[in-house]
């Protein structure tokens, strides 16, 4: 019964992990002779410190943000009963719809001086043509707002769920100990909470470290080369479809893929999410 | 913690919402309240603006997209005009990418579901070898961000000769972690153990107890595995795109990338500057494909959070 997704599992989840390991050992132009100096060489290519220097902004951006605007708005639903609170949460989704191309799509038009929704602000801020927003040293803020945006609405209603989950009877003793609406939220409702905000950073992190489809679709199709090798996983992308190098871009990519497996094994062993998954030793 | 987010009786979707009890009000909490309104409708508001202007830029010319006011309306000819400056794009082929996209999505959504549900019941109601080590491998894998498997996939692939073909696409994105992980909690949390058993000591089959006695009680189940399995597969764009080579294999994301940098609407310095592909031609593409998911997300959004928060359930 489990053999067809044992299949699959093997096939496309442990299968390429393998061959991208013995493929990061190959010979390539740059290193004829094969070997670990492939791992070497692509942390001494002289874009990857300024890639790793993007995405690391891109992530300082992007997770604090999620986790303070997902945690507080959520926190907000919550203290909105009856029926306002369904039209919210629907509103709040809707921009997930907005996903990858996408969302590239909207927020060049949002960002557009010319025909933007906002673009009264953007007058407002002296900004009358998109490439006054659209430069290299603006890029982390724009995908950043791209991703917050994309992810933030779901993970709010989600929290928000998560918050159902209190009992009534810890929040009624809770007020009739005289704590405030604010008090009972910090204090109460956000600590009962914690486990579900930290799985949410770690997954929001790991995909932030992969961040990939923004840049390289601003920069293949709308302003060529503005956002090229931005991120570290365009950087592996021009390892084997530019460079010819798959032992480099196989290398880069199993060093990305190691520190996604790290926070997952965190997730798994080290916080009480899956407590009830039946994982941990008995 | 004391509390769970998902006991059995919500992931079967048997609770309703809570309502709190009513709170007293003072005068202070009234001012809050107000505050409170502000913020949610605001970010309301922030939320849905981008896809209402989504919604109505193709109803306008390009011109009026420049000069009228952002949420004016156009005229609802200009929808036709725009699809069909769209189908003059390389022969059509924008009608191929959408077949292209239902098809994968929905090889898909069939293929992962119903190894998800398979895997989900193996692991929570039969014996076999090696569970934990299954499930720890399954939820390391869920966890995992799929963009993060796209190169060494490529590798894979390239070395199967499976390189630019659909079931590279398909097969690739069929491997559901997350399914079987929510199969998994859901037949060994919503369904009694006993069930199970009992069918068992009459002698049924484990396919028997499967199809008579677990797949009956699980309508839930399958509306949330392909809630998930097709709110992924549709949008994906990294995985194909690396896949995939030639134009009449993309999908609709990669097509819409095509489409971005082969006319001069975004970028005067771009294709063709006689292309008539212009800025309410690629609205209505993107348009074309935010429409089947932002539909999927409002009528299953109870979906949403009883899927992601599955992992934490009380044993």
């Amino acid at each position: 019964m489990i053999a067809p997704y044992l299949v699959l599992l093997i096939a496309f989840g442990i299968v390429p992990v393998i061959v991208a390991a013995i493929t990061s050992l190959e010979p390539s132009v740059i290193n004829p002779g094969g070997g670990p100096l492939n791992y070497l060489q692509a942390l001494q290519d002289f874009r990857f410190l300024p890639a790793l220097g993007n995405v690391g902004v891109f992530l300082l951006l992007y997770v604090p943000s999620m986790l303070i605007v997902v945690a507080l708005m959520s926190l907000l639903l919550d203290t909105v009963q009856g029926r306002w609170n369904v039209p919210l949460r629907l509103a709040y989704i809707v921009p997930a719809s907005l996903t990858g191309a996408t969302a590239v799509l909207v927020w060049y038009f949002l960002l557009e001086p010319t025909l933007s929704p906002y673009k009264d602000v953007l007058h407002a801020l002296g900004i009358t043509q998109g490439g006054q927003i659209w430069r290299a040293p603006n890029l982390a803020w724009i995908f950043a707002l791209m991703a917050f945006f994309t992810g933030a609405g779901n993970w709010i209603v989600v929290q928000y769920g998560s918050l159902q989950s209190i009992s009534d009877d810890i929040l009624e003793a809770a007020r009739i100990d005289g704590a405030n609406a604010w008090q009972i939220g910090w204090r109460i409702k956000l600590p009962l909470i914690q486990k579900y905000v930290v799985y949410m950073g770690i997954l929001v992190f790991a995909a932030g470290l992969q961040v990939f489809v923004e840049p390289q679709l601003i920069s293949s199709s709308v302003y060529p080369g503005l956002a090229s090798n931005w991120s570290l996983n365009q950087l592996s992308y021009s390892f084997a479809f530019q460079s010819n190098n798959l032992g480099g871009a196989a290398a880069l990519s199993l060093m990305l893929l190691i520190v996604c497996v790290i926070g997952a094994v965190f997730v798994i062993f080290k916080t009480d999410f899956f407590e009830g998954a039946g994982v941990k030793e008995k | 913690m004391t509390t769970s987010a998902l006991d059995p009786a919500t992931i079967s979707g048997r609770t309703a919402v809570k309502t709190h009890a009513p709170k007293k009000r003072s005068v202070g909490g009234t001012v809050g309240r107000t505050g409170v309104w502000i913020v949610l409708l605001v970010y309301g508001l922030l939320s849905i603006i981008p896809m209402i202007w989504l919604l109505i830029a193709p109803s306008k010319t390009a011109e009026q997209l420049n000069n009228e006011p952002p949420f004016s309306f156009g005229t609802f000819a200009n929808y036709g005009e725009a699809w069909n400056h769209l189908l003059t794009f390389q022969n059509g082929v924008i009608v191929q990418w959408l077949v292209n996209s239902v098809l994968y999505t929905v090889a898909i959504v069939a293929i992962s579901c119903i190894t998800a549900v398979l895997a989900g019941y193996a692991l929570a109601a039969t014996a076999i070898p090696l569970k934990r080590t299954l499930l720890i491998i399954t939820l390391v894998a869920m966890i995992i961000p799929p963009v993060a498997l796209v190169l060494p996939l490529f590798i894979e692939i390239s070395n199967a000769q499976l390189f630019d073909t659909p079931a590279a696409v398909i097969l690739t994105s069929s491997f559901y972690p997350f399914g079987v992980f929510l199969a998994y909690i859901y037949f060994s949390t919503s369904i009694p153990k006993d069930i199970y058993e009992a069918a068992r000591m009459d002698g049924a089959s484990e396919f028997a107890t499967l199809w008579r006695i677990a797949l009956p009680l699980s309508k839930g189940l399958f509306g949330m595995l392909a809630f998930f399995s097709f709110s992924a597969s549709w949008v994906n764009y990294f995985l194909p795109y690396v896949l995939l080579g030639s134009a009449e294999n993309f999908t609709l994301p990669v097509g819409l990338g095509v489409l971005f940098s082969s006319t001069p609407a975004l970028n005067p310095g771009n294709g063709a500057q006689q292309s008539v592909i212009g800025r309410p031609e690629i609205a209505l593409a993107g348009l074309l494909l935010a429409i089947p998911i932002l539909i999927v997300f409002l009528i299953s959004s109870r979906l949403l959070v009883r899927g992601v928060l599955a992992g934490s359930v009380k044993s």
